[in-house]
C-alpha cells in the first residue's frame, strides 16, 4: 500500500503546473528561447548522472522545472559557454551537493540567475510579453489547487505587491517580472518556508524586496531585482520558520501550559 | 498555525468488496493472548499447559506488577504457552472447550482504588493505552486526561457506533468510572449524529469532541495534541468506546464481555464482512472462507498501521486482507539508481501533507526534527503525543514504507531511556 505524494509526484506535478508559463513564453518567443531550454536541461541532466553515479543520489524530474525557469529569466544572448557555466554552478552549488531536490535551501535556478547576473553584467535580461506575464496567475491557481504551490505565501505577496503598485511604487515591467519570478522560484515548496505564517511573511518579505530594488537600486532590470529578491527570501526561510514556531510554541504553551 | 478542525484530513482510497449485512458472533476454535504493541512485557505464567480456564480468568500476571493480569478471551483449555528469554510473553494459545466464564466482585468498585483493582483483575488493563510512548499504563498512573475513542476514520474501519447500539448506559456508566481514574477531563471523540452519552453526570469532565470522516481527525493522538498534549510528567490515556462500554457492562454484572466488532474487509477478499469477536481471534479461521484465490497476506489492523499476523492483536478492531505481489522481482541497475538510494527521497511539503497532520502541527519542521534526531525540537512540536498509528498516513501518502514510523519509534524509545535515567 502505497500513497502518491513522493519526491517525482511533487515534481511532475510542478511541471504540469509552469506549463501555462512554458506555453506561452515558448509561442511568443523566438527559437532562442528553446536552445537556452535545452542547453539548460542538458547541462543540468548531465550534472545528475554524475551525482547518479558517484554519490548514488537519485535523479529528479524537478530537473526539468530548473531548466524552464533558468531558460525563462536568463540573460539574453549570453551563448552556450556562459549559459553552461552559471547552471553548473546553480545546479552543483545550489541543489545537488546538499543531496539532491528537497534537502536544498536555495533554488538552484535563483543561484544560477544571480551568478549569471553577476557574472556577466554587460547581457541584458529579458523583458515579457503581456500573456507570458500573466500566464503567471494560471500558472500559481494551477499549483495552489494540486497543492503543490504554498497558497499563503502566493497570496502575501500578492497583497503586498498590490499595495505597492496601488501607492505607485511599481511599474508594469516590475510586476511581470516579480509575478514570474514568483511563481517560477519563490513558490517552490522546498526552500520556501515550511510554515503557515513563515509563508505569509515569506510571500511578504519577497514583495517588499522587489518593491525596494525597484525604487533603490538605480540601474537594476526588473528581472535582475526579482531574482536578488527570491535569493534573499529564500536565504530567509529558515529564520522566518523559526519565528512561526516560536510564537507556535509560545501559544500552545499559554494554552495547555506544555507543548 | 491554524487549528481549523472540521474539513482537514484525507480519504486514503483502499478497494474492497461489498459488505454482507448483519454481524455474526464468531468464537475461533484457538486464541492466543499477547500483550499490546509495542511492549515486550515480563510476565508470570498463572496456568500450566494442559489447564482448562473459563473466559475472563487471568492466565498471566506482569511480574514486577502482579496485579496487572491478562485474562482468557475465549473459555477453553492451554495449549501452548510461549516465553521468551527473560519470561517475556509471546503468545498463550487456548483451544475452546466449553462455555465457563469467570466473575468478578464488583463491590469493591465504589472505591477508586477498588476500581483500578477491579480493571486491572478483570484483564481491561492492557486495553488502556498510554501516552507518551504507548503500551499500556503502569498501575498506579494517573493519566493528565482520558480518551474515549467513539470515532474510528481508518480506512475500511469499522464503525462504533455500530458496535455501541443499546450499549449507551455501559458507555455512560463505564465513562463515569475511567472518571474516577482522573482528575483531568475525559474526552468523548465522536462522529456527527446523535450524542452517544446524554445526560453525563459530571458534565465539567466528560468532554464530547466531534470528529469528521477524513482520516487523522480520529487518530488519537492528533486529537491530543490539539486538546490535551501529553507530556513527561502529564500521560494521557485512550481507551476505545466498545472496551469503556465493556468496563460499564463488567460494573453492572461482574463479567467482563469479551465481544468486539471487528470489520473484515481489504482487496484480496470476495466479500466483506463485520463479526462480533474477541481479541486474540484467529485471523485464518475468520477469513478462510470470505478470501478470493490467489496469494494474500492477512494484517491484523488497518492497512496504514497493521501488520500481518495470525491473531487479532490487542486493542485491534478490524482486519484487512491484502493481494500478496508475487511477480518476479526484476532488477535493472537504472531502475535501482532511480528508485533505491542509500537514503530515502526527502518529503517535500504539499498539501496533502499538511492534512495527512490534520493541520495541527508545523509538518515540514517536524518531519524535518525526526529525520534528524533532533529530540529537543520534536518535543517542542508535540511528539510525545504521538505514536506510530498516527505518522501512518502521512507514511501512506509518502510512499515511505514506514521510514516515518520507524524513525518516531527510534525517536520515543531514546526520550524515554534519556528520562528514564
Amino acid at each position: 500500500m502505497r500513497g502518491m505524494w513522493d519526491r517525482e509526484t511533487v515534481a511532475a506535478l510542478l511541471i504540469a503546473a509552469h506549463l501555462p508559463i512554458a506555453i506561452f513564453w515558448a509561442w511568443f518567443g523566438d527559437a532562442q528561447g528553446a536552445i537556452r531550454l535545452l542547453t539548460a536541461f542538458l547541462v543540468i541532466a548531465i550534472w545528475h548522472l554524475v551525482f547518479m553515479l558517484i554519490r548514488a543520489q537519485p535523479p529528479s524530474l524537478a530537473a526539468i522545472t530548473t531548466a524552464l525557469a533558468i531558460a525563462i529569466l536568463a540573460p539574453e544572448d549570453l551563448g552556450a559557454l556562459r549559459l553552461a557555466l552559471g547552471v553548473s554552478f546553480g545546479v552543483v552549488m545550489g541543489e545537488l551537493v546538499f543531496g539532491g531536490w528537497g534537502r536544498n535551501v536555495v533554488h538552484p535556478a535563483s543561484v544560477a540567475l544571480s551568478f549569471l547576473g553577476f557574472g556577466f553584467p554587460a547581457f541584458a535580461w529579458p523583458v515579457f510579453d503581456d500573456p507570458v506575464a500573466w500566464a503567471a496567475i494560471a500558472a500559481g491557481t494551477i499549483g495552489i489547487a494540486l497543492g503543490v504551490m504554498p497558497p499563503a505565501l502566493i497570496l502575501g505577496a500578492a497583497i503586498v505587491a498590490a499595495g505597492g503598485a496601488a501607492a505607485g511604487l511599481l511599474a508594469t515591467a516590475d510586476l511581470y517580472a516579480a509575478g514570474l519570478v514568483l511563481i517560477l522560484l519563490v513558490a517552490d515548496p522546498v526552500t520556501s518556508p515550511g510554515t503557515t505564517l513563515g509563508r505569509w511573511l515569506g510571500g511578504g518579505l519577497f514583495a517588499a524586496l522587489v518593491i525596494l530594488f525597484a525604487n533603490g537600486w538605480t540601474g537594476a532590470a526588473p528581472v535582475q531585482a526579482g531574482i536578488a529578491a527570491a535569493l534573499l527570501t529564500s536565504l530567509a526561510a529558515p529564520l522566518l520558520d523559526e519565528a512561526a514556531i516560536a510564537l507556535w510554541v509560545a501559544k500552545r504553551r499559554r494554552r495547555h501550559g506544555r507543548t | 498555525m491554524v487549528f481549523h478542525a472540521s474539513g482537514t484530513g484525507l480519504m486514503p482510497d483502499i478497494p474492497s468488496p461489498a459488505e454482507m449485512p448483519g454481524i455474526d458472533e464468531v468464537v475461533t476454535e484457538e486464541a492466543a493472548v499477547q500483550t499490546p504493541a509495542g511492549s515486550e512485557l515480563r510476565v508470570t505464567a498463572l496456568v500450566r499447559e494442559g489447564d482448562f480456564v473459563p473466559r475472563g480468568k487471568p492466565v498471566a500476571c506482569l511480574r514486577h506488577q502482579p496485579d496487572i493480569c491478562f485474562v482468557a478471551p475465549i473459555s477453553g483449555r492451554v495449549a501452548r504457552i510461549a516465553l521468551d528469554p527473560g519470561s517475556k510473553l509471546s503468545r498463550i494459545v487456548l483451544f475452546r472447550e466449553g462455555d465457563a466464564r469467570a466473575e468478578h466482585d464488583i463491590r469493591q468498585a465504589d472505591t477508586p482504588s477498588g476500581m483500578r483493582r477491579l480493571m486491572q483483575t478483570a484483564g481491561l488493563w492492557p486495553w488502556l493505552r498510554r501516552r507518551p510512548f504507548g503500551g499500556m499504563p503502569r498501575h498506579d498512573e494517573r493519566p493528565a486526561a482520558i480518551m474515549v475513542m467513539a470515532a474510528d476514520t481508518r480506512p475500511l474501519a469499522s464503525d462504533p457506533r455500530r458496535a455501541l447500539e443499546g450499549r449507551e448506559d455501559d458507555l455512560a456508566r463505564g465513562m463515569a468510572a475511567l472518571a474516577t481514574l482522573t482528575d483531568g477531563p475525559v474526552f468523548l471523540l465522536q462522529s456527527k449524529g446523535l450524542d452517544l452519552v446524554e445526560n453525563a453526570r459530571d458534565q465539567t469532565r466528560i468532554r464530547k469532541v466531534i470528529c469528521g470522516a477524513r482520516h487523522p481527525q480520529g487518530a488519537a493522538g492528533i486529537r491530543l495534541h490539539q486538546l490535551c498534549p501529553a507530556g513527561l510528567d502529564t500521560p494521557v490515556w485512550d481507551i476505545h468506546a466498545e472496551d469503556t462500554a465493556a468496563l460499564g457492562t463488567l460494573l453492572r454484572t461482574g463479567i467482563l464481555p469479551m465481544a468486539r466488532l471487528v470489520r473484515i474487509a481489504g482487496p484480496a477478499l470476495r466479500e466483506a464482512r463485520s463479526v462480533r469477536t474477541h481479541f486474540g481471534a484467529d485471523l485464518r479461521q475468520l477469513t478462510h472462507r470470505l478470501v478470493a484465490p490467489g496469494p494474500h497476506s492477512v494484517i491484523s489492523g488497518s492497512a496504514l498501521d497493521g501488520h500481518t499476523a495470525q491473531w487479532l492483536a490487542p486493542r485491534h478492531r478490524q482486519v484487512t486482507v491484502l493481494p500478496r505481489d508475487t511477480g518476479p522481482v526484476q532488477r535493472h541497475w537504472l531502475r535501482a539508481a532511480l528508485t533505491r538510494s542509500a537514503t530515502g527521497t526527502p518529503a517535500i511539503p504539499t498539501a496533502a501533507l499538511s492534512r495527512a497532520f490534520g493541520d495541527t502541527l508545523p509538518v515540514m519542521p517536524f518531519i524535518r526534527a525526526l529525520g534528524a534526531g533532533d529530540d529537543e525540537t520534536a518535543m517542542k512540536l508535540g511528539v510525545l503525543s504521538l505514536l506510530e498509528e498516527d505518522v501512518a498516513l502521512a507514511d501512506y501518502i509518502l510512499s515511505a514504507d514506514g521510514a516515518l514510523k520507524a524513525q518516531l519509534r527510534g525517536m520515543l524509545d531514546r526520550i524515554q531511556r534519556e528520562f528514564a535515567a
